[in-house]
């Protein structure tokens, strides 16, 4: 909401100057978002004449001008600017004028010749963005007349009017609030006046609309508006379109009331206003057609609707020069009809932002007359009848016609003020804050007018207080309470936790985002039915992730083009799935590259694999991890199930190689992807100390040869199965396989352990050792059917 | 024979004296003191030896024996030492280290778990919501009006069961009053989607940490006081704030919080936050759904703010497009 500092200033007679208004402003709650100054406020700046000019004698691009200023005396004026001709009349900077940005104009030279002020652009007095030569005055302008009465100088404050104050819609609204703020008293333009609906009821078929106003006016003279409306409403960034047009502008800006004249000529039969009919249209005054629908309210005459209640009127009954005879609107619509209608149509202006957030019934023929008057004034209008109507049970029209502000009570104790702010405010402070914006005490409570309509409870008028005092009457207080831990903060930690042992594993935490194409909502890891959002944006943002692996695969990717050589990325956060447990936390990472930084002292490291990746899911996972061969299916190569207590809680695998290069990886690309679900919602045991051994070890190794797809697991199950209390300890130390066959047959790989013994009670002889390690030899070799090797 | 042992012992000295390494004196100890050695032999000599010499030469054996003991543990020492000392040699300190694999959280984990440390240390504890919430959590109960502009499908991701996803954590706090009682001292970071075209600095999803503190005497200074220590916390104690009224549906009174501080930037005011009392209408929603009197606007009072943790951590950190927090660009990523 613009409004215009000068126009403020007669509404409410304070000191402050724009900067400090707008802080005063900010501070309560009504946020400037912007100060500009229109106009001309300059002094010494004055309409001047060109008398001659010729060319400068040292400079080309420069010309040496008499110029005529009203002093009598012709004044030499050196000037770079090519529009001109003789005898134009434009702007004079004298000596003395202080010009934007702090430049003064004084008596000088350029180039050698004597320039006795300055002949300036629109630009330069800040008048126009635009610097295209000087400002070509209209050729009846007076020589010598300032130009700051030509162009009159204001400062216009841009607002941020939240959504609960629609009474500051208006320049008498913010003059209210400044007079609270300032305390000083604000004035009305208008006192209204009683009088009687003398012309024939409106109908009114809707409670859309609670009270409806047509006043006839009569030998209307359309015409250009006179200079202080049209300067006015262009500073504040309207349109000037004429007096009729013009003065309902005015009225809405200074009293917050949208008007609409139509032309009285053009209308058929009596106005009704109603809910329009199925396929109805209008021909709207911004040049377009609007297909109404049966929840847009309009005002119809005998023909069909000719205005969009509250949002536009219609271009076939608008006012223009011929007309004579007009009908004046002031009404009340319901916000919520006017809001729907509006965005419904995707059609707003300056009456529908007013309707929407709520106009103040008791205002609307004070108005009505406020634009009566101005009519008369600049378009010798005469006020003729005045037809009402209401679609609302509870709207008391005589006291409407009689100027009554219905009020409404709201309780109001000073200790709630004390017990919900903190600290307390004096009473004396209260009333005068309360009684400045427009509120009356009665009795343990204040009656607030109308137009306050935001304010229903004791809590809003608390709000009123703090707002004015402001947060610094409220010294800050700072108290601990004890809070006991939630589930949720056991999550967090243990989530935490986990993010901080991947970082520690040389991962880089990635936050992507959870809405997903539909590409990316393939994972190779996780499948179920996923949820969508019914109204994407665009179709990168239409799924809820079911997976955070292909989140990763396209950062791998995009990290591989970008040179990283090293990539190691995990996420945590959620997934959501159609069936079951609808948002779940998961943990994925994803490796590439070599196993280590190669460096000067070991120029090549391997590249990571699955064991890199078993490795890193151990350490961020927790040791009670497990794995499980799977099957390899679609994208994966190679593929194992996570397990922890026996259940399978995630996949790690490799892509293929082709699928990695797709993605512009080249070289091994692993991925892994686990919920958190049972892992996050159980408490962590506390660790249990385990004796630190008191005799010593003893290590045994044990190599066989055995078929190459055998695996390591089994070996385990069948040294786990000899329930052998001594051993501690099985370490797989060499494997090896010959492609030629020559030390180990095609088919067959050679593999080391080292077993280790250890008794917590006493330390071990060789013998005892021997039988059981013996023992466990005679095992592999009779269950697994390998070949010891000496 | 006391001869032979004086010119043993000299010979012996000057020999390990002159040994340059571990082995050298390994093969005097071998020579002088070993089972065949030249002093073990002497000693053997030691029965020849008449009766009223044996005290002062078995003395000057023992003497000789320990003289060159002594001489060679010393020099065995000195010898290791060299030898090491010679290993260190001609390393150039001014190689590159080579690299050890280090990870790094995200820069916004990084800023929540600030955050939520500071928050932990003045007696918060975290709460949850999911982030596809019902239209009742997310605004019914939060005061906002039936046509409220939030609720409508251009802003906000719907479902096609008509739930929604959450535009704002303040549903956690609804979450949180239909489940417990007062006192509730609640933080609860976490994402929050808006219908918005992704730009610079805009993303149709973002971070926010949301805080809740119901009990039977909250006030308004106890807000300003916990922002207040809060942000200084975060920030340092240069910060100052503004905290300007405004216009939220479920707090009243409501205010925006600007902030000055070196951290963000130094001198110009900052937006970082939104704040308020909670309004009673939120109690009289959490009541009519829990079919009783569990927050009695007369009794309690409390407050709520919610600030965004992806525009902090852009500030904060310098970072002009808040793209590169989703990108998981480790070139990003690593420098935080």
């Amino acid at each position: 909401m613009k409004v215009s500092l000068n126009w403020l200033r007669e509404l409410v007679d304070f000191q402050q100057d724009a900067n400090a208004l707008s802080a005063l402003l900010t501070n309560a709650g009504v946020e400037v978002e912007g100060v500009e100054t229109r106009g001309v406020s300059i002094d010494k700046v004055v309409v001047a004449q060109i008398l001659s000019s010729e060319q400068h004698p040292n400079a080309d691009r420069l010309s040496v001008c008499k110029v005529e200023d009203g002093s009598g005396e012709p004044r030499q004026i050196v000037c770079g600017a090519k529009n001109y001709k003789v005898g134009d009349k434009v702007p004079l900077a004298q000596a003395g004028a202080v010009m934007p940005g702090d430049f003064k104009i004084k008596v000088g030279k350029l180039r050698g010749v004597e320039s006795q002020g300055m002949m300036c652009s629109a630009k330069e007095l800040g008048l126009s963005a635009d610097a295209d030569g000087l400002l070509i005055l209209d050729p009846g302008s007076t020589i010598g007349t300032p130009l700051k009465d030509l162009y009159h100088g204001d400062t216009v404050l841009d607002l941020e009017i939240t959504p609960n104050r629609a009474d500051l819609l208006s320049h008498e609204g913010i003059a209210r609030e400044v007079a609270a703020l300032t305390g000083r008293v604000s004035k009305l333009t208008q006192v209204f006046t009683p009088e009687t609906a003398s012309g024939e009821p409106v109908a009114v078929e809707t409670s859309a609309c609670s009270f409806y106003s047509a006043r006839a006016l009569e030998n209307v003279q359309v015409g250009p508006s006179p200079e202080w409306l049209k300067s006015r409403l262009e500073s504040l960034g309207l349109r000037s379109i004429n007096n009729v047009v013009d003065v309902t502008n005015w009225v809405m800006l200074e009293s917050g009331h949208p008007l609409h004249a139509f032309d009285a000529d053009k209308l058929q039969g009596a106005l009704r206003v109603r809910f329009a009919k199925e396929g109805e249209s209008l021909h709207a005054l911004d040049g377009k057609t609007y297909q109404l629908g049966t929840g847009d309210v309009v005002i119809a005459d005998e023909s069909g609707p000719v205005a969009i209640a509250g949002v536009m009127g219609g271009e076939a009954t608008g006012v223009t020069e011929v007309t004579k005879r007009v009908v004046l609107e002031s009404a009340a619509f319901e916000s919520s009809v006017i809001r729907r209608t509006s965005r419904g149509l995707g059609l707003s202006s300056d009456s529908s932002y007013r309707f929407e957030r709520g106009v103040d019934v008791a205002g609307v023929l004070r108005a009505s007359q406020r634009a009566s008057t101005l009519l008369t004034e600049v378009a010798s209008a005469q006020a003729g009848a005045l037809s009402i109507g209401s679609g609302s049970d509870s709207v008391d029209t005589g006291a409407l016609l009689q100027g009554l502000t219905p009020v409404s009570h709201v309780p109001l104790r000073l200790e709630r003020v004390t017990a919900l702010l903190g600290a307390p405010v004096p009473e004396a402070r209260i009333n005068q804050i309360l009684s400045a914006l427009g509120l009356s005490q009665d009795g343990a409570g204040w009656d607030v007018p109308s137009f306050r309509g935001d304010l229903t409870r004791e809590i809003d008028l608390i709000e009123e207080i703090a707002r004015v005092v402001g947060i610094e009457h409220f010294p800050p207080t700072t108290r601990a309470r004890f809070s006991p831990s939630s589930d949720t903060d056991r999550r967090y930690d243990r989530l935490m936790k986990l993010r901080r042992a991947a970082v520690g594993q040389g991962l880089f935490e990635a936050r992507s985002l959870t809405l997903v194409s539909e590409a990316m909502a393939q994972s190779p890891f996780v499948k179920g039915a996923v949820l969508r959002v019914k109204n994407p944006l665009n179709e990168d943002q239409v799924v809820l992730r079911p997976s955070l692996v292909p989140g990763l695969l396209v950062a791998a990717g995009k990290n591989a083009r970008g040179g990283v050589k090293a990539i190691r990325l995990f996420e945590t956060g959620r997934v959501f799935f159609a069936e079951g447990t609808e948002e779940r936390t998961h943990v994925a990472l994803v490796v590439s590259g070599p196993a280590w930084t190669p460096s000067w002292r070991c120029a090549s490291a391997p590249e990571v694999d699955l064991f890199d990746l078993k490795g890193i899911l151990s350490a961020v996972v927790g040791r009670e991890v497990q794995f499980a061969p799977a099957p390899a299916t679609g994208t994966l190569g190679i593929e194992v199930n996570v397990l922890v207590d026996g259940k399978v809680i995630g996949v790690a695998g490799q892509l293929r190689p082709s699928v990695a290069k797709e993605m512009d990886v080249q070289g091994s690309l692993l991925a892994a992807e686990v919920s958190l679900e049972g892992i996050l919602g159980t408490a962590e045991g506390a660790a249990l100390y385990k004796e630190l051994p008191r005799f010593p070890a003893v290590t045994r190794d044990i190599a066989f040869v055995a078929p190459k797809e055998l695996p390591h697991q089994r070996i385990l199950e069948v040294l786990g199965a000899a329930n052998e209390a001594l051993l501690t300890g099985v370490e797989l130390f060499d494997v090896f396989t010959d492609a030629t066959g020559e030390k180990v047959g095609i088919g067959q790989k050679s593999v080391a352990y080292s077993l280790t013994y250890r008794s917590s009670e006493r330390t071990l002889t060789a013998d005892e050792v021997t039988a059981v390690h013996n023992n466990l030899k005679q095992r592999i070799i009779s269950e697994l059917g390998v070949v010891t090797r000496e | 024979m006391e001869a032979q042992l004086e010119s043993l012992r000299s010979e012996a000295l000057l020999a390990i004296a002159a040994c340059t390494d571990e082995a050298q004196v390994e093969q005097l100890r071998v020579r002088y003191l070993g089972r065949g050695g030249e002093l073990t032999a002497l000693t053997d000599r030691m029965k020849e030896v008449p009766k009223e010499d044996k005290p002062k030469i078995g003395k000057l054996l023992n003497e000789t024996r320990s003289a060159v003991t002594e001489a060679l543990d010393t020099r065995r020492v000195a010898a290791v030492a060299a030898q090491e000392s010679r290993a260190f040699e001609g390393i150039d300190v001014t190689l590159p280290g080579v690299g050890y694999p280090v990870g790094a959280l995200h820069p916004i984990t990084q800023l929540m778990d600030r955050a939520t440390s500071i928050f932990r240390r003045m007696g918060f504890a975290l709460a949850d919501g999911p982030d596809i919430e019902t239209e009742w959590h997310c605004f019914d109960a939060l005061n906002t009006p039936a046509d409220h502009p939030a609720r409508n499908e251009q802003d906000t991701f719907y479902m096609p069961d008509g739930r929604l996803l959450r535009t704002h954590t303040s549903s956690i706090q609804i979450r949180t009053l239909e489940r417990v009682a007062p006192p509730v001292r609640i933080i609860a970071p976490g994402a929050a989607y808006r219908r918005d075209e992704v730009d610079a600095t805009h993303l149709a999803q973002f971070n926010q940490m949301e805080g809740l503190y119901v009990d039977e005497d909250v006030t308004l200074a106890d807000l300003r006081g916990t922002l207040e220590f809060f942000f200084r916390e975060l920030f340092g104690n240069d910060a100052k704030f503004r905290f300007r009224p405004h216009f939220f549906p479920f707090t009243e009174p409501s205010f925006e919080v600007d902030i000055q501080t070196a951290a963000l930037g130094g001198g110009r005011w900052l937006e970082i936050a939104g704040c308020g009392m909670v309004d009673p209408a939120v109690f009289e929603a959490i009541n009519v759904r829990r079919g009783e009197k569990v927050l009695d606007p007369e009794r309690h009072s409390g407050f709520a703010f919610g600030f965004g943790l992806d525009r902090l951590a852009m500030i904060m950190a310098g970072v002009p497009d808040i793209r590169l927090f989703t990108d998981s660009d480790q070139r990003f990523l690593s420098q935080f």
